[in-house]
């Protein structure tokens, strides 16, 4: 077990890399040339000569990998184009916001997924299998901002008994005013449920079907005991081990929530940056936001791992 | 347990019988699975129920556990103990499972949770069933486990399912079935898919736990030879219909049905006097299932009045019935069984030569700066060679490496060393880097046909590509070409069009057949080609093989890889038996067969269940197979052999022994010490083959 | 033992499994419009989408305006219906572009395994590790804001997660003897792969196309309302939405009428990709 703990740990810091270098090569060596995304295009050859001598793009682009690489190991994320300002402290407070945002979401979401996947399990082909797997389709297709906007449109504007935006005062911890989270809580919440109930319900459906659940069934034990002890324990596995990668997706989607909401987080930042073409700011939420993906998914491995015997011993 | 009956076969209710099954039919949806079944068990009897695939055994079993899973029960009554289960509700019926009645499962490892302790799956039962506590649950199942012999049963009980073989999973499926002393105990299927050597441990257990309590016994085989071994009455089931039932040594020897008849003819026996025939025909459609005799299609006795009205059960003698209109033709008029044609090496040209072959799997690479986990040594040096129009079997239990031999030769796999020739050229390569006629020379028949045809390719795209890609035929020659192997495996032209989902298991494998032939191969690796398939069929294509064997022009040689001794008598000219990745005895088959014999083959020999009792030896391998990334040292076999030398055995590798010319074995013992150690045995035995 | 009939079942042509079913009812039509929509939008909305009205701002539907208008007067129906065209088009190429591109590596991957698998795999895992709409925006933003590099971002976030799919069940279809059979026979390798694997992994490879459709017109509209990809005045569903956010509190329609017709496409491909599946590879429901 320790040692497959050490080989997941081992991949992510070469998937750490691996996502550093395409984000940096996506940014350098795809046809668009930075000076000029940065200036937008009413600049002048000189101007974007001159911005280029000054981010140092002239330079062999390993070289300059390398080297943002190294500013990124030691905690320099470099400048921000648009404010003038270092990038870490804004980065430090916006991914904080941002992790309170996902994680509320997946601490509401997983039971209410794992439940809804089970009862589905169970009950499979009635009609309360249908609706909830319908509305599960549903939510799945529907894009976050529409999800967001339908939630500030009901209990924003008509009910009027949440607030539509969730502007944070500068140096307030979010939770201070939990008012402002629920909806956003909530969209995020909404967006990851479908995989999960998906996932859990299939993979339950599997438990239920197995020669095992079988055996539980001809030992004599009650089917509250068959389903909580034995279906459960292995029809979840799927799901925890795709934990990971619906908080990343959640992640992105942070994007736009927080863009509906004016919700002052990591993915915000990223979009006034992509307007503003602050093009260091976009490296680096890029880089953050992968980075905690891939984190999420080695602690997903991690557990998954803890819960299976076969993967344990 | 003989009982009295009406003349209607109807048998008199048996007042403390155990379970009472009563004109029971089950459907699912418009298929109508079991029909009328009528049987009893009485305390302490074993009875087993007899069927191919389809006959509807399995149904039955779960049913007599109240478990349905979708079907229905249309007629009938099951009484345990006097518990009518098809109508007691959830509840109640939740309180029988495991205190009267239980079951053991076929394919152990899955029937077994895979993320709880093999313990607790014993204990939580005791629990839940007697209210007794979290130690003294688990004290009673550390019992049990020592019951069905594992050893170190405190350590076994906090282990996990996929830390235990096979076996031992078996035997905690049956400590999990023992474990509140049910009055029934129903086993389905229970050596399936394990090694002989295995099954005949794990039907020791059953016979033994038998003899010491008074429970009864469901038994549910398809294996005749199990079941004659195990069994006081037997019920023959074919479609869902009983069609014969009575005493298990009479039904067996004196059978009074067309069907029970085809179906012993069609096992291959290691004694191996009688030529083994095949029924012909499939299983009839259950969703519209005929007036009378639902065997009457594939019959060969059948008349008129078979067709008209339902069939009773006809009494033979007390004891023993038959749904047979003409039983008392049954000996008479259906052809005796031949006896089997005497099976000898050939000396023809050498067609392939297999020396010191070696192949392993490395292991998987664990960290980058450790060192990568052991190899699988799949073979360890493998020589033998195949003359032409000849038949060698390479015959071992799973992990031996018999399979692994058959791709290389097949050009699937690559040794790691040694050299594979075929006609004095060197092939030891991929298919796919051997000359077009080496590609068309040696063929490859599968083990299961429901894989082997490609589901989105018609029969005549299967069969037309060799001759496509080899010959180069095309348009009228190519189909014409096509009709002609088609009907040499005994399809007719009408098969063409058909997809494999449309074929039976049967069909599947001729077509497969038909694809190998097309070629005009020279030497047909055939991967346990009927191990996937029912007795009767399998019959039918063992004969296929040897007919098209017997007419190919280019006098065809075979390697056919099996696990079954019974097949390997029955068509082998020469037999090589493996264990852990080496060959330890090679010789013609009749040697192989008779005394005296490597230990390993002798043991191999003793486990199979034979339909009629011989003056086998005993012998049973105890212990687990060693792992194949870490082979014992010397003799592999010294970790398990029962006729151990001395140290010797575990320290040099044992020299070869040779008693008849051809023949060859690897043991510390000459060959008269093994004569004699083995027939020692066989004086010393008291008690008879079968308890 | 009831198994055999159930596998038999899933092998029949899926056309000839075809059955009419209520939802299909509404489905056709839904699909009808839609075509119409991106087919001959000035035939059913004749309108131009992108002129400027300033006495008509703001006036709420009903009446002269079927769906109201926004604030420089434009009609928001001729909107909806033009703005088809830079929406799905683009998630619609990217989706088969990216499916494509997907089939072909899985397929490459699960066949021949080893080293080759492991490669093309770490780098669709590398791929992967971006989330979508990240991965999306940063293409297109270093790219340049228009279609084609949109739908060149939308092809590069599926590629890996269809080659994925298609890979799981190109190693099972691989495993088979049939294959094993093709290479005994001594077929080449694009022989197998084309003739003995595409047809096993076609199956998948459509329903997951149906399901990356869905996804790949989600992303879209989430592009174009995070404003990337496209630019004013296109009428793209998702830039309509940005636009009238600003106006929700006294014009909601302006978020509402586009966010609908963007659920209402959501939910229609969902469906229809449910009864592909059921067609293609029906569960072997209550058959057990």
């Amino acid at each position: 077990m320790t040692e497959m703990i050490i080989r997941r740990v081992g991949l992510l810091a070469l998937i750490l890399f691996a996502v550093s270098f395409m984000t940096f090569m996506i940014v350098n060596v795809l046809p668009g040339d930075v000076a000029a995304v940065v200036l937008g295009d009413g600049a002048s050859p000189e101007q974007v000569h001159l911005l280029r001598e000054k981010l140092g793009l002239n330079e062999p682009v390993l070289t300059r990998f390398v080297s943002w690489l190294g500013d990124m190991l030691r905690g320099d994320f470099g400048v921000s184009l648009l404010y003038g300002q270092p990038i870490k402290p804004m980065l430090a407070t916006r991914l904080y916001n941002s992790l309170v945002l996902a994680f509320l979401a997946l601490v509401l979401s997983v039971p209410v997924a794992i439940l809804l996947g089970t009862v589905t399990a169970m009950k499979r082909g009635s009609w309360i299998d249908r609706i909830i797997s319908s509305l599960t389709a549903v939510t799945f297709a529907l894009p976050e901002f529409v999800k967001g906007l339908a939630l500030i449109l009901v209990f924003g504007i008509w009910l009027e008994v949440l607030p539509g935006s969730s502007l944070i005062e500068a140096g307030r911890h979010p939770l201070s005013q939990p008012l402002i989270l629920v909806l956003p809580v909530l969209t995020v919440a909404i967006g990851m449920q479908p995989y999960f109930v998906q996932i859990t319900r299939a993979g339950m459906i599997e438990a239920f079907r197995s020669d095992y659940v079988r055996t539980a069934v001809l030992k004599g034990l009650p089917p509250h005991v068959v389903a909580l002890k034995h279906a459960l324990r292995n029809g979840v596995l799927p799901a925890v081990a795709v934990i990971g990668m619906t908080l990343g997706n959640a992640l992105g989607g942070l994007v736009v929530v927080e863009t509906v909401f004016s919700y002052p987080g990591i993915g915000q930042l990223m979009v006034s940056a992509i307007s503003a073409r602050d093009v260091p700011i976009i490296q680096s939420t890029v880089m953050i936001v992968a980075a905690a993906y891939a984190v999420g998914n080695l602690l997903a491995d991690i557990v998954s791992i803890a819960l299976n015997p076969r993967l344990r011993y | 347990m003989i009982q009295q009956r009406l003349p209607t076969g109807t048998p008199i209710p048996l007042p403390d019988a155990t379970l009472c099954v009563d004109g029971l039919s089950i459907s699912y949806g418009a298929a109508k699975v079991v029909r009328d079944v009528t049987l009893r068990i009485a305390p302490g009897e074993a009875y087993g129920l007899i069927g191919e695939s389809g006959s509807g055994k399995s149904t039955i079993a779960f049913s007599v556990m109240g478990y349905l899973n979708g079907g229905t029960a249309s007629a009938g009554r099951i009484t345990i103990a006097g518990h009518d289960i098809l109508t007691l509700p959830d509840r109640k019926l939740r309180r029988l499972r495991g205190p009267v009645v239980s079951m053991v499962f076929q394919d152990p490892m899955n029937a077994l949770n895979p993320s709880i302790r093999v313990g607790e799956q014993i204990a939580e039962g005791i629990r839940y069933h007697t209210g007794a506590g979290k130690a003294e649950a688990e004290a009673r199942a550390i019992e049990l486990i020592d019951q069905v012999k594992l050893p170190e049963p405190e350590d076994i009980v906090r282990r996990y399912p996929h830390q235990l073989s096979g076996g031992q999973q078996q035997r905690i499926v049956i400590a999990m079935a023992l474990a509140l002393e049910p009055a029934l105990l129903i086993l389905d299927e229970p050596t399936t898919g394990l090694d002989v050597t295995t099954e005949a441990t794990i039907l020791d257990l059953i016979t033994e736990i038998k003899q010491r309590s008074n429970v009864a016994l469901l038994f549910i085989s398809h294996n005749l030879g199990v079941v004659a071994r195990m069994c006081d009455r037997v019920g023959v089931l074919y479609a869902g219909d009983l069609i014969e039932e009575g005493p298990t040594a009479e039904v067996l020897q004196r059978p009074s049905h067309p069907y029970t008849r085809g179906l012993i003819s069609a096992v291959p026996s290691i004694a191996g006097e009688l030529e083994m025939v095949g029924i012909p025909g499939s299983l009839p459609d259950l969703t519209e299932v005929p007036k009378g005799c639902i065997f009457r299609a594939r019959c060969s006795i059948a008349i008129a009045a078979c067709g008209e009205a339902p069939v009773p059960m006809e009494t033979v003698r007390p004891g023993h019935a038959s749904r047979c209109l003409r039983w008392r033709d049954c000996l008479a008029e259906l052809n005796p069984p031949q006896a089997a044609a005497v099976r000898a090496p050939l000396d023809g040209e050498k067609r392939l030569e297999i020396d010191s072959v070696i192949r392993s799997f490395p292991g998987a690479r664990r960290l980058p700066f450790l060192k990568p986990r052991p190899a699988v040594q799949a073979l360890r040096g493998v020589s033998l060679d195949i003359r032409a129009g000849e038949t060698l079997a390479v015959v071992g239990e799973s992990g031996s490496g018999k399979s692994t031999l058959g791709r290389l030769v097949a050009g699937l796999d690559r040794p790691a060393g040694g050299t594979i020739r075929f006609e004095g050229r060197d092939v030891t390569a991929l298919s796919r880097e051997r000359t077009v006629d080496d590609q068309r020379a040696v063929q490859f028949i599968f083990q299961n046909p429901h894989s082997a045809l490609n589901p989105h390719h018609t029969v005549e795209e299967i069969v037309g590509r060799p001759l496509r890609l080899y010959l180069g035929l095309q348009g009228t020659e190519l189909r014409r070409r096509i009709v002609e192997i088609l009907r040499a495996v005994r399809l007719g032209e009408r098969y063409m069009t058909r997809a494999p989902h449309e074929l039976s298991g049967g069909e599947k494998q001729r077509v497969c057949i038909a694809r190998a032939f097309a070629a005009e191969p020279r030497l047909v690796v055939c991967d346990e080609p009927t191990s996937a398939l029912d007795i009767s069929v399998q019959a039918a294509i063992l004969q296929e093989l040897q007919t098209l064997q017997r007419e190919s022009a280019h006098r065809t040689a075979y390697m056919f890889i099996t696990h079954d001794l019974g097949v390997v008598r029955q068509i082998a000219d020469r037999v090589a038996v493996m264990y852990l990745g080496e060959i330890v005895e090679l010789g013609a088959t009749r040697d192989i067969f008779s005394r005296p014999q490597h230990p390993y083959t002798e043991a191999l020999l003793a486990a199979v269940p034979e339909l009629r009792p011989t003056r086998a030896s005993r012998m049973r391998l105890q212990g687990v197979v060693p792992r194949p990334t870490n082979p014992p040292s010397g003799c592999s076999f010294h970790t398990r052999c029962p006729r151990l030398k001395g140290d010797i055995c575990s320290q040099k590798a044992p020299p070869t022994r040779s008693k008849a010319s051809g023949h060859a074995m690897r043991c510390h013992h000459d060959i008269n010490t093994l004569k004699a150690l083995q027939s020692a045995e066989l004086e010393n035995r008291t008690e008879p083959a079968r308890p | 033992m009831q198994n055999a009939s159930a596998s038999a079942s899933s092998q029949i042509p899926p056309l000839r499994r075809y059955r009419l079913r209520p939802v299909d009812l509404v489905l056709g039509p839904v699909i009808l419009v839609v075509f119409l929509m991106l087919l001959v939008p000035g035939w059913i909305a004749p309108g131009s989408p992108t002129e400027f009205d300033p006495m008509a701002s703001l006036i709420p539907p009903g009446g002269d305006y079927l769906l109201g208008t926004d604030e420089f007067g434009r009609d928001v129906y001729t909107r909806i219906v033009h703005g088809a065209r830079p929406t799905l088009i683009v998630a619609f190429a990217g989706a088969v572009v990216g499916v494509i591109l997907g089939t072909l590596t899985g397929m490459l991957a699960g066949y021949a395994g080893g080293r080759v698998d492991e490669t093309l795999m770490r780098f669709m895992d590398a791929l992967m590790s971006f989330p979508t709409l990240i991965l999306a925006t940063l293409i297109v933003v270093m790219l340049g804001s228009n279609p084609v590099n949109v739908v060149a971002a939308l092809a590069v976030v599926f590629w890996p997660r269809s080659a994925r799919i298609v890979r799981a069940v190109a190693m099972d279809v691989a495993r088979r003897a049939f294959i094993e059979a093709a290479w005994v026979r001594g077929e080449s390798h694009l022989f197998i792969l084309f003739r003995e694997l595409l047809p096993s992994v076609m199956n998948v490879a459509v329903i997951d196309l149906s399901l990356r459709i869905t996804y790949a017109t989600m992303l879209s509209a989430s592009l174009s309302y995070l404003g990337v990809g496209v630019h004013p005045p296109t009428p793209a569903w998702g830039l309509m939405v940005k636009e009238g956010q600003q106006f929700i509190q006294f014009a909601s329609w302006l978020v509402v009428v586009p966010c609908t017709t963007i659920a209402i496409v959501a939910v229609t491909c969902v469906l229809l990709g449910e009864r592909l599946r059921e067609l293609l590879a029906p569960a072997h429901r209550g058959e057990q």
